[in-house]
């Protein structure tokens, strides 16, 4: 099914014999609507993170006036824009040409089907237009007790702490059941209470992942920080939102490259006329065009799609168990990397830039997927509260280092709301180094101990563990 | 325009105010910065803004490695910015490496600046106003069209001739007034003072005027317009600049316009009081003549001419006369310590020297903070 309920008669035809094709190639979806609005509204959309709204914060209207000032000046401008809930919502901008807008739709169904199907997409929330909504109404409630001032304080200080999830922790839940059945715990206790029976005693359960050691250091904040309840709520919906975003960043590769090899394929067999060819191409090519020195995740996507259909895999089920860093595990191989000219660079020692490091398809491989476990965020494992009361970080070392001196001010903020001293272990160019902060503010010492708590190895070159649970 | 729009706005707005305090905290480093120069359009001034970012656990240096597309062998540059794509989800945005243009009011920024340097605000002399004829309803009169009755002092007249009259019937109130009762409003014709301001900027372009001394003098002139402007309703701002003659110029020639040759400060000063005699007369106009070079005169008898115009015509006649000496490499320095010592005790010259872009704000404080 596929709703349209503003677009005019013609793009509409368009959309039913787009769907039809997707249908028809095998695609499996939750109903699409199809929304038109103007490059103005779409810009705040964006902002918006595709929502149509969301809490009040300065953020979003910092991301507007990028966008919009992008627009306005002919530097960038928003072609297609697809949010993962039942319904799946996407917008088609008014002023895109009628090939620009069928390119859109097919697009729009690959993703669709993406969101539907992918493993890692199964445990998010689909009905996150309502949710994002109820996140924006409490906010707004509490802003009201509490001063938006000191709402706009706390939630700048959680939204700093976004990073600090376990990406790997909804997948876990939903395969060990022990997902929480909100649902049917709350209808039972109805129908106790209609009964005339007493309700069952609410079961105290603690937040999935807020056990040390843990990687979801949200979690243990939520349930054990000495906040306020209102701060625990304004921490409990950056969270929420945060595991809902967080698959859209580990399958970024994988997401556009199927929405693109399905564009490609489906307007290439029959939805497109044969005078938009030429124009498709020139659309297409730019939105694969790579640069050296530039991964592109629309082409690097479709290039192992295509490779992983001419290697005779069923590319179907490869875009339901993998994330893009297991799935460039099962698919880059010496034929691929050559093909694809991929290659490994770093600083020229003697300065003058970046220089070709390596074309060896093991060392391309093993660096790209390197990068891109954990979402390409830092691995940050909340260990342990010491003897002194204080939060003890480890930072999983992976051959890249941090910037301690900004992770220096997000640990201070995490010290605020912990309210006792945050020690985080990092290495730096290969030395332990303990940043800790507190009362007294920031420092960074040298620290023995976290050479091996980072990683046993100083070496930067260290392989890391891979996590193949997908599987 | 859909809803999103407009619920956009409200975070919009927060933004900007949360750019606006930052920018009050940085008004020093743009103080001394080309960066608003040539941003103005019409009342407002768009400001480039570093985005906020907040801290986050961001990769550091060693993170220059990474993997790539293309062509070339095994040690070759690689061509583009060395960032991978966000197709790793790791670019590092560095601070300031996004940048954003906000639009502020000049009366907005005239007050941080006010704020800054603690600058007071100008009282414009009581001859300077010029008049207009503004108007207001604010008499009455008795006779007049329907349309500019005045209903409440008519009913009121009515009233009490009524009760007077002995007829009020406070089980019937009713009023009918007569045609003596009417009073209708009048426009009454007040003198509004106006103000009306002309600005001055004249530079010694003389070879010895590098670029540096150039951009110091941009920044300043911005400065000193952007608050003028905010006080006066009405401004012009005239250019003139001299070698060893003076010639009126527009705002992008008075900036880049390079010549060679001496220096003849008086020709500028001439010029000026040419204008003010003929087209800026001091009752009308307030007169600001702003003066910009190195201290390098031609002679020491074009000095003293200079001083003798400046204490017999010029300063009669303007609001204040303000000189700043830009220090250059090759200015001797020689014209401000000859000013001091001639007419140091001046009430309304104001002479200071820049020797580098720290210096600009003081020299703004010292030809702004006498609010004349």
């Amino acid at each position: 099914m596929v709703r349209t309920p503003n677009l005019p008669p013609r793009l509409q035809r368009e959309a039913q014999r787009a769907e039809d094709a997707a249908r028809a190639a095998g695609l499996d979806f939750f109903e699409v609507v199809f929304e038109s609005v103007d490059a103005r509204d779409l810009n705040a959309i964006a902002a918006y993170g595709g929502f149509p709204r969301r809490y009040a914060s300065w953020r979003f209207g910092m991301d507007f006036e990028r966008l919009h000032k992008g627009y306005s000046y002919g530097l960038s401008k928003i072609y297609e824009l697809v949010i993962n809930n039942d319904p799946t919502i996407a917008y088609l901008v008014r002023s895109n040409s009628l090939m620009e807008q069928k390119l859109v739709m097919a697009h729009v169904f690959g993703h669709a089907d993406f969101f539907k199907n992918n493993a890692w997409f199964a445990p998010t929330e689909r009905r996150m237009v309502q949710t994002m909504d109820a996140h924006a109404d409490r906010l707004k409630r509490i802003s009201a007790e509490q001063g938006q001032d000191q709402v706009e304080r706390m939630l700048d200080r959680a939204l700093g702490l976004e990073g600090l999830i376990d990406p790997y922790l909804p997948l876990q839940q939903t395969k060990s059941g022990k997902s929480v059945d909100r649902v049917g715990r709350a209808r039972a206790s109805f129908e106790a209470v209609m009964d005339g029976r007493p309700a069952p005693a609410p079961v105290p359960t603690h937040l999935p992942g807020s056990t040390l050691p843990t990687y979801d250091c949200l979690a243990f904040l939520i349930e054990f920080a000495p906040l306020e309840p209102w701060q625990r709520e304004v921490l409990r919906i950056v969270r929420d939102e945060a595991y809902y975003f967080m698959p859209q960043r580990q399958t970024k590769i994988m997401n556009e490259g199927w929405a693109s090899f399905w564009h490609s394929r489906l307007l290439t067999n029959g939805l497109l006329d044969g005078s938009e060819i030429i124009d498709f191409a020139d659309c297409h090519s730019g939105a694969t065009a790579s640069q050296p020195g530039q991964l592109n995740p629309y082409k690097l996507g479709i290039e192992l799609f295509r490779h992983a259909e001419r290697l005779g895999h069923d590319i179907f089920r490869l875009r339901k168990i993998h994330n893009d860093s297991s799935f460039i595990d099962e698919l880059v191989d010496e034929e691929f990397a050559l093909e694809n000219q991929l290659f490994t660079y770093h600083d020229n020692p003697k300065g003058g830039g970046p220089q070709i490091a390596s074309r060896d398809w093991r060392t391309v491989k093993r660096e790209l997927m390197n990068s891109l476990a954990w979402g390409g965020q830092p691995r940050i494992q909340l260990r342990e509260v010491d003897a002194e009361g204080a939060l003890v970080l480890v930072h999983r070392h992976d051959g890249r280092d941090l910037v301690l001196q900004e992770a220096g001010q997000l640990i201070s903020q995490l010290a605020h709301l912990w309210g006792a001293p945050v020690h985080l272990l990092s290495l730096d160019g290969g030395q332990g180094k303990r940043v800790t902060a507190g009362k007294a503010g920031v420092s960074v010492a040298d620290c023995e101990e976290a050479v091996e708590s980072c990683g046993g190895s100083t070496s930067p070159k260290q392989r890391p563990e891979q996590k193949r649970r997908t599987a | 325009m859909g809803y999103e729009v407009y619920r956009m706005e409200k975070d919009r707005a927060r933004f900007r105010d949360i750019v606006r305090g930052r920018l009050r905290g940085d008004l020093k480093k743009y103080l001394s910065s080309t960066e608003l120069l040539g941003q103005r359009a019409g009342r407002t001034i768009s400001i480039p803004v570093p985005q906020i970012e907040l801290p986050r656990l961001r990769f550091g240096n060693n993170e220059s490695e990474g993997v790539g597309q293309g062509p070339g062998k095994e040690g070759a540059p690689v061509e583009g910015d060395g960032q991978e794509g966000d197709a790793a989800g790791a670019a590092g945005d560095e601070p300031g490496k996004h940048v954003l243009e906000i639009e502020v009011e000049i009366e907005e920024l005239a007050e941080m600046l006010a704020a800054e340097l603690e600058l007071p605000n100008i009282e414009p002399r009581g001859t300077k106003q010029l008049l207009s004829e503004g108007g207001r309803y604010s008499g009455l009169r008795n006779q007049g069209p329907r349309s500019l009755r005045h209903f409440r002092r008519t009913f009121k007249r009515a009233l009490t001739r009524t009760i007077a009259e002995g007829n009020w019937n406070p089980a019937d109130p009713r009023v009918v007034p007569i045609k003596d009762d009417e009073r209708f409003r009048m426009r009454r014709t007040a003198p509004l003072p106006e103000s009306s301001a002309v600005i001055f900027h004249m530079m010694d372009v003389s070879g010895s005027m590098g670029k540096e001394q150039k951009e110091i003098v941009r920044i300043q002139a911005f400065w000193i317009d952007t608050w003028l402007r905010s006080q006066y309703k009405n401004i012009e701002v005239v250019y003139i600049v001299h070698d060893a003659v003076a010639k009126i110029v527009n705002d992008e020639e008075f900036f880049h316009l390079r010549e060679s040759g001496g220096t003849k400060i008086s020709s500028a000063y001439e010029l000026a009081l040419e204008l003010i005699q003929t087209k800026y007369r001091p009752d009308q106009w307030n007169i600001y003549p702003f003066h910009y070079s190195d201290g390098d005169n031609w002679s020491a008898r074009d000095t003293s001419h200079c001083i003798s115009l400046l204490r017999d015509e010029l300063l009669p006649r303007v609001n204040q006369f303000c000189y700043g000496q830009v220090r250059s490499a090759y200015g001797s320095g020689q014209f401000k310590k000859d000013l001091d010592k001639e007419l140091g005790g001046s009430e309304n010259l104001v002479s200071a020297a820049v020797d580098g872009r720290d210096e600009i704000a003081d020299s703004i404080r010292a030809f702004l903070g006498r609010g004349c």
